[in-house]
């Protein structure tokens, strides 16, 4: 019964004022109800004053009683019920009082009844046993019904989470452009440096941070990419992020160096040709922003890299000067050659795409002195973050620790030029060019020479590893097959930046054969009888000097005499003993046969008709032919 | 023959006349570690540098009335480097719309007997305090953060004691005088630490 208000029963007595007359224009007079004074006189004429006084008591408790039940009723009634006994039928609110009373009484006894039952001690309420409800339907009917119910509330809460992630979906959809933006942004911040200026976001793409003093801002602007149609499909490479940068940056940038023999006219000079490079391909993964970003930064570099090239070009004195024409500096490294370092920037505009992109030829790019461009302005870079120029203590200012020093100490101009590298970028890389042409030329020296003589063999050992500024190279001169007996001759060449230092182990090239004659006669067992490097008979070279060498077979039958002269070519001859010889003069002052062992005159051979590859073949041969076989 | 006045002009001749641009600011000692951080962000790529100075303060009475200050400072964890003696000059007034201070500024470079030096020539140490801090760098802009310690014993650099609870900041670039967009660098450098540091700037006059 909680939560039901006790309901108010008013009642109102629909006290209408008699009417006393009705004037003649219809208002009525109401005759004036009793005062209580007349009331009560009225009342008083009413009472049977010989009934008993007990009567009065009861009556008078029990409407004191209802009289506090009794709400909005008039003080009429009250008076009437307290003071008369009078008939129920005179009394028109009797039956419901009557009735009320009863009401009351039962809610009472209910209540009663009510809170006993809930004690449970006295009284307990039973159910009513009933039958047993025939079942309607079979269980198994029931069961499917419970089962269609639950399955169905199961669904419904299935269908409620489906319309729930469909109406997510569809706001992702539409809100795809808001979202990718802040995800895209946020890749584009793990790789560039991002900053907030107003409602403006500005990224850097300078390499300030890197150490660079290149006053170029190097800022690029992010902007959100808004003109997309939703109703249109999303094209695949949709990006909702773009970026915008500097105009001057725009394009694609690369420092040409080349080598080239003759010096052009000087009205050739600035008409260097802006290579459209084919757009490096970019990495499958990256946005088209990073490698719009890479290739600004590059430009970048590549600008900063011919600036500090052609503020050197100009500053430097060097006995030939150097030549800054538009975006080109020319240098004269060697008389005749002339180096040429370029910027080639090409930007994406329609009029240079229209001009075909032309090839470069091989020999034309020296790919090797770009990438040392580019490491050596990092170096510098790096010079300027490093820690030597932090100043302790540190109210000083910036600047090399040793520099600071050289006031208190004292340095004199040489020490301090020993602390300042006084060599720039463009030195650099002169004297790397040099070295490089250098280089090449020493190399096909070498190979020219190695292709137009055969007999020695020329070998060339280039050391793999190099410094910049110089390469060695170990020339070998040797005869194929007898390497190493005839090991005499070794060139060391050290190539530098302007000069190539020959460090020979012996003798020259002539002396080759000679030497190797004297190997293998070491090797046969033949008697070295004289051996000269330098002869003063015969006729003079032009280089150098001969050389000869006379060699005895191991019995002392034959010699070998050989003349190598590196122009006039070898010149051998045998030597047979003296029975050998048909035509030799009879003369009687030999007597004895033993003096016709000894040997006699000297025949020459015709070398280029001897069997053999090389002339330690044909030298090898020709003793072995001139030595008897033991058998 | 009346010794040359002590001169509170800019010092000229000879050199290039360089002017000091700074702020400053300070942080409490719980926020060293976030400014720490962000000026390891926003600054050059280098490992960080840690300092530890000593700097004496000397004056030179003269017949004027405000006496010529030098600055001499010694790095006291760097063995070997230079003593540095620095002149700063008065306050370069009137441009509301230079955002730093800017003074007249002479750095020199010495050797160890500067104090004699200078006691010969008759200045007289003020005061000394010793620094303890970071440096950073951004391209000329020199970024200082340190905090100040009261020497107690005259002479004696190990009995120190921090002079409050908080750390100066400072920025400064020296750059040849005139070049004015210089500050306006240093204003947009500063932005960039607003919530964690306010550097301003700030007039000594006022102070006083």
């Amino acid at each position: 019964m909680s939560g039901v208000r006790a309901v108010r029963i008013s009642i109102e007595s629909a006290c209408e004022k008699q009417v006393q007359e009705v004037g003649l224009d219809g208002t009525e007079t109401y005759l004036q109800p009793l005062s209580m004074s007349q009331n009560l006189a009225r009342l008083a004429q009413r009472i049977d004053f010989s009934q008993g006084s007990g009567s009065e008591e009861e009556e008078a408790a029990g409407p004191d009683g209802d009289a506090q039940d009794w709400a909005g009723a008039g003080a009429e009634p009250d008076d009437e019920e307290g003071l008369v006994k009078f008939q129920p039928s005179l009394w028109p609110w009797d039956s419901v009082r009557n009735n009320l009373r009863s009401a009351l009484t039962e809610m009472c006894v209910l209540y009663d009844v009510l809170s006993i039952v809930r004690d449970k001690k006295f009284m307990t309420l039973d159910p009513v046993s009933q039958d047993a409800l025939p079942p309607k339907q079979s269980p198994q009917t029931l069961q499917l019904i419970s089962k269609k119910k639950s399955l169905a509330g199961a669904a419904q809460i299935l269908l409620k989470g489906a319309e729930r992630l469909t109406k997510s979906v569809t706001e992702n959809q539409e809100n795809k452009l808001q979202r990718d933006f802040n995800s895209e942004l946020l890749r584009l911040r793990q790789h560039w440096k991002l900053r907030k200026v107003g409602d403006k976001i500005l990224g850097d793409l300078s390499y300030r941070s890197a150490g660079s003093l290149f006053p170029h801002h190097g800022t690029f602007e992010v902007i959100k990419n808004t003109d997309i149609d939703l109703d249109k499909k999303i094209p695949e490479d949709y990006c909702p992020l773009d970026v915008q940068i500097p105009s001057d940056l725009e394009g694609s940038a690369y420092i040409k160096v080349s080598i080239q023999k003759q010096a052009p006219d000087i009205g050739d000079l600035g008409t260097v040709n802006l290579f459209k490079r084919p757009l490096p391909k970019s990495k499958p993964g990256s946005p088209h922003w990073q490698t719009k970003l890479e290739a600004a930064q590059n430009v970048l570099l590549c600008k900063e890299i011919f600036a500090q090239l052609s503020r050197e070009a100009v500053q430097i004195k060097s006995q030939i000067p150097h030549i800054v024409v538009k975006n080109q500096i020319i240098s004269q490294p060697f008389p005749s050659l002339q180096l040429s370092i370029s910027l080639c920037h090409s930007s994406n505009d329609k009029k240079s795409q229209k001009c075909a992109p032309e090839k470069p030829g091989p020999e034309d790019h020296l790919y090797v002195l770009e990438h040392n461009l580019h490491l050596l302005i990092r170096e510098f870079h790096k010079q300027t973050l490093s820690s030597i120029v932090m100043p302790h203590p540190a109210s000083a200012p910036f600047g090399h620790k040793r520099m600071r020093l050289s006031g208190p100490q004292a340095f004199d101009k040489n020490e301090i030029n020993s602390i300042q590298s006084t060599e720039g970028l463009l030195e650099k890389i002169i004297k790397q060019a040099k070295h490089i042409f250098l280089r090449s030329r020493t190399a096909a020296t070498i190979d020219s020479l190695a292709s137009r003589i055969e007999d020695p063999q020329i070998q060339a050992h280039w050391s793999n590893i190099n410094d910049v500024y110089e390469s060695s190279v170990k020339v070998l001169i040797t005869s194929q097959g007898y390497e190493q007996i005839c090991k005499s001759i070794q060139l060391q060449l050290n190539i530098g930046v302007e000069q190539v230092r020959v460090v020979h182990r012996d003798g020259r090239m002539s002396q080759h054969q000679v030497h190797a004659v004297q190997q293998l006669a070491k090797v046969m067992g033949w008697q070295v009888l004289s051996f000269s490097n330098h002869v003063g008979l015969g006729p003079i070279e032009s280089i150098g000097n001969a050389s000869a060498i006379t060699v005895a077979s191991p019995s002392g039958d034959y010699a070998i005499s050989v003349r190598n002269g590196p122009e006039s070519g070898s010149k051998i001859m045998v030597q047979f003993p003296r029975n050998q010889c048909k035509d030799l003069p009879k003369s009687d002052v030999l007597q004895d046969s033993k003096w016709s062992h000894l040997r006699g005159p000297f025949k020459e051979v015709q070398w280029n008709k001897m069997e053999g590859r090389n002339f330690v073949y044909k030298m090898e041969l020709l003793m072995s032919a001139l030595s008897p076989c033991l058998l | 023959m009346e010794a040359p006045p002590v001169t509170m002009m800019p010092v000229t001749g000879g050199t290039i006349n360089m002017m000091e641009y700074l702020l400053q600011g300070s942080v409490l000692d719980h926020s060293l570690e976030s400014l720490i951080h962000r000026l390891r962000g926003l600054c050059d790529n280098m490992e960080p540098e840690t300092f530890l100075d000593h700097e004496m303060v000397f004056l030179l009475k003269g017949q004027q009335a405000s006496p010529f200050v030098l600055r001499a400072r010694r790095s006291m964890d760097r063995a070997g480097a230079p003593w540095h003696l620095r002149y700063l000059g008065q306050p370069e007034m009137g441009d509301k719309n230079r955002h730093a201070l800017v003074r007249n500024c002479v750095d020199i470079a010495t050797s160890e007997n500067l104090t004699d030096f200078l006691m010969e020539m008759g200045f007289r140490m003020d005061h000394e305090f010793v620094a303890k801090g970071h440096l950073f760098r951004k391209g000329i802009m020199k970024i200082v953060v340190y905090k100040i310690f009261r020497i107690l014993v005259p002479g004696n650099t190990d009995s120190t004691e921090a002079l409050s609870l908080s750390y100066l900041v400072e920025l400064s670039v020296v750059a040849p005088a005139g070049q004015d967009m210089v500050s306006d660098d240093m204003r947009n450098f500063a932005e960039q630490l607003k919530p964690l540091v306010h550097l301003e700037k700030i007039d000594p006059k006022r102070l006083m």
